[in-house]
């Protein structure tokens, strides 16, 4: 279990650096210092990275807890990318760390990197933050390579939220930094602790946003009560409540998990989860808002743009066949084991 | 409003390869016809095999021949029974709610008398709540018992009222004194169904069983020893048991045989909408599980969370609800309740009862505004 202080730490640290008008900012600039500077002098993104390794210790369910409040405050940096990602390929390749933001590549279907000898070639999209960070590590034939960003070609992009989200071309760069990848670290694992970042994000994100439908609907009135009197309105406010509930509560179960293990029943399960109360819960939110929250001026697209992102990002179309057909092969006698005991009961997906 | 994570222990995962193993002995496949959920049927010598296994009264006090365990264990031993179609319709009621109500409000004799036939699984009960003029606003509920000699004449009428026919008792509330607060004046009593004046008759279901009862209380005497609880104290009593029977997993198993069968009759042949169906499907099983299995947690911990069970309630039977909705376009066949494959039968069964999952226990739509309160 993590520690509150941790997460109470976090929370401190990105409430007083979040502010709407700089989450705001951060679109049109493609940074936020402040924010990044806040959590770096209290180790946040380097969580989960082992300290042996030049990290700041800690399970994932720390780096998970973190993430939850990051995402409760749509923090503009690469947290989960710095530690929980790029940390943690750094880490098994027997890479340094660094104390400076990093990112990593997270492997689309049109990326082509590919390595000739020592040197780095391709053009990788999607990628967080490439535009600011220090180094950019991706996994590219078996191998953990990190480039420094200023080697590359940026062409910036941004997801839906105005983060960036670059697509990046390596012209046969010489690598420094590699290493071969070990047993078990290959693309289809970054997309699994991918997705358990993007779970965690969203947790937070939509238990902030399902707190701030509440309260709106309380204060707004209208025909003399609040809104939230209504029944109609109550529904939209239980089911934004609901889902985010459900989607907290299986974050920090898949992390739990992924300290034991591969967990990939939970996190495959929990980014379905997280996916579909994407869906549901900004519709319920936004539905309850009225045409405040479609405005700038009102903070609630913060949450909601990034929801949208964060849901198509390691893969959303992916999970339900993946699941689907992992409960085929382990067949009708296995369906109520792996409801009741996730990866535990030996369901592979 | 967050649920708090837990799993298992050790010796809950034992319980729970014991009650397997056991079950599977029990209940072997083919041996009966299965249901759905908790409106499966009643076995009386399943109940029985259940209570001399210790299986049923669970968390109830080892004095009363209960097990002295825990809501997590309970909730082990449901959902093995629900998984399997089990027929769980005599003790159910009992189990879940009457038994815990009357451990909690009952007096030492009620507790003696009412407690350990319950957990050897003889006793079964009714819930005696809704009435014609008061579903979801039960506070209005007519029926009225006076004080006579040694006890109570209790009369109105309870609908809505499953398995009475075949119960011993319904623990009923209704009113015995007029107060400008419509929530006071209320009592619980516990009615010998087999009593002069008491009349059940089946309510048929729209699937044509009928386990569905009407109880008629004419001039019913019910004994002065069988006032539950505190006279007066009914609307709170009640309003305690109804949260026995909120975010349990008869809440989101309802389908689960459903779906079992599902991949038993397509297994790999299925296609690809189908296989998202069942990732789907297994995910939000998955997920809502982890919710039901917080909210037992939090019962064992002494909490009362009569907002997050009203929340798994409508998670879990909204879902129940989704898995039909879409399982029905994944199937060729005519639904048929006579139909060869125990999974096409299991479906027709489904579609016809489904409703009734987002009804019983409170409808989702009052649960809501439960749920909205419990959130400001």
């Amino acid at each position: 279990m993590t520690d509150d202080l941790l997460i109470q730490t976090a929370d401190k640290a990105f409430a007083a650096t979040c502010t709407h008008e700089r989450v705001q900012a951060a679109e049109a600039e493609g940074w936020a210092g402040e924010v990044w500077d806040a959590a770096a002098s209290i180790g946040l993104p380097w969580i989960s990275v082992p300290e042996s390794a030049g990290g700041a210790g800690g399970s994932v369910s720390d780096a998970v807890a973190v993430l939850v409040v990051a995402g409760r405050h749509a923090a503009p940096i690469p947290l989960a990318e710095t530690g929980l990602l790029a940390g943690w390929l750094l880490a098994t390749g027997g890479l340094a760390i660094g104390e400076k933001p990093n990112t990593v590549v997270p492997g689309r279907p049109e990326d082509d990197l590919r390595l000739e000898h020592d040197r780095l070639t391709g053009t990788a999209h999607r990628v967080p933050w490439a535009r600011s960070v220090d180094r950019i590590v991706a996994l590219v034939d078996g191998q953990v390579v990190a480039v420094p960003s200023g080697a590359a070609t940026i062409d910036r992009a941004t997801n839906l939220a105005g983060e960036p989200r670059d697509t990046v071309t390596f012209p046969g760069v010489v690598v420094d930094e590699i290493a071969p990848a070990p047993r078990g670290v290959d693309a289809d694992a970054l997309r699994f602790r991918g997705a358990l970042s993007r779970v965690g994000l969203m947790a937070g994100a939509l238990m902030a946003m399902a707190e701030r439908t509440v309260a709106y609907a309380n204060e707004r009135r209208q025909f003399g009560r609040p809104v939230a009197g209504f029944q109609a309105v109550q529904a939209h406010l239980v089911r934004c409540s609901e889902e985010a509930a459900l989607v907290d509560l299986v974050a920090r179960v898949s992390a739990r998990e992924a300290d034991r293990g591969e967990a990939r029943f939970e996190i495959a399960a929990a980014k379905l989860l997280a996916d579909e109360a994407a869906r549901a819960a900004t519709r319920a939110a936004h539905q309850a808002h009225g045409a405040m929250g479609m405005t700038q001026e009102y903070p609630l697209h913060l949450l909601s743009r990034r929801l949208w992102s964060w849901r198509a990002e390691y893969g959303d179309s992916a999970w339900p066949r993946r699941l689907g057909r992992a409960a085929v092969a382990a067949g009708p006698d296995a369906l109520y084991r792996a409801i009741a005991e996730g990866s535990g009961s030996g369901i592979a997906v | 409003m967050k649920f708090e994570p837990t799993e298992l222990t050790a010796e809950e995962s034992k319980l729970q390869r014991e009650v397997r193993q056991f079950l599977d002995e029990l209940l072997p496949p083919g041996s009966y016809e299965p249901g759905l959920g908790m409106a499966a049927g009643s076995s009386k010598a399943l109940s029985l095999a259940l209570g001399e296994r210790g299986l049923l009264g669970m968390a109830l006090p080892a004095e009363y021949g209960g097990g002295n365990r825990s809501a997590v264990e309970r909730f082990v031993v449901v959902e093995e029974l629900l998984r399997r179609g089990a027929p769980v319709g005599h003790h159910w009621t009992a189990d879940r709610q009457s038994g815990p109500v009357i451990s909690r409000f009952g007096t030492e004799a009620q507790k003696r008398r009412f407690l350990p036939p319950i957990c050897r699984g003889e006793l079964s009960f009714a819930i005696g709540m809704s009435e014609p003029d008061a579903g979801s606003d039960l506070a209005g509920v007519k029926s009225r018992a006076v004080r006579v000699d040694g006890g109570w004449e209790l009369s109105g009428t309870k609908v809505w009222t499953s398995n009475a026919h075949q119960a011993d008792y319904a623990i009923t509330l209704c009113r015995t004194s007029d107060t400008d607060d419509r929530h006071e004046g209320l009592s619980q009593l516990l009615v010998d169904l087999r009593s002069p004046g008491v009349t059940v008759s089946p309510i048929r279901f729209l699937d044509g069983t009928s386990d569905f009862c009407e109880v008629v209380l004419d001039s019913v005497f019910v004994p002065g020893e069988l006032l539950l609880g505190v006279e007066g104290q009914g609307w709170q009593q009640n309003t305690s048991e109804l949260s026995f029977e909120r975010a349990g997993p008869e809440r989101w198993m309802s389908p689960y045989l459903v779906v079992e069968h599902f991949l038993r009759q397509h297994g790999a042949a299925m296609g690809e909408e189908a296989e998202s169906f069942l990732g789907d499907v297994l995910a939000r099983w998955w997920g809502i599980r982890q919710v039901s299995l917080a909210v037992a947690r939090m019962i064992d911990e002494g909490r009362s969370p009569s907002v997050h069970s009203a929340m798994g309630k409508d998670l879990g039977t909204q879902f129940e609800q989704e898995v039909m909705a879409r399982i029905q376009t994944l199937v060729e066949a005519e639904p048929s309740l006579d139909a060869l494959t125990l999974f096409e039968r299991l479906l027709a069964r489904a579609l016809l009862v489904a409703p009734s999952w987002s009804i019983r226990g409170g409808t989702n739509e009052i649960l809501r505004t439960v749920i909205a309160k419990g959130l400001r």
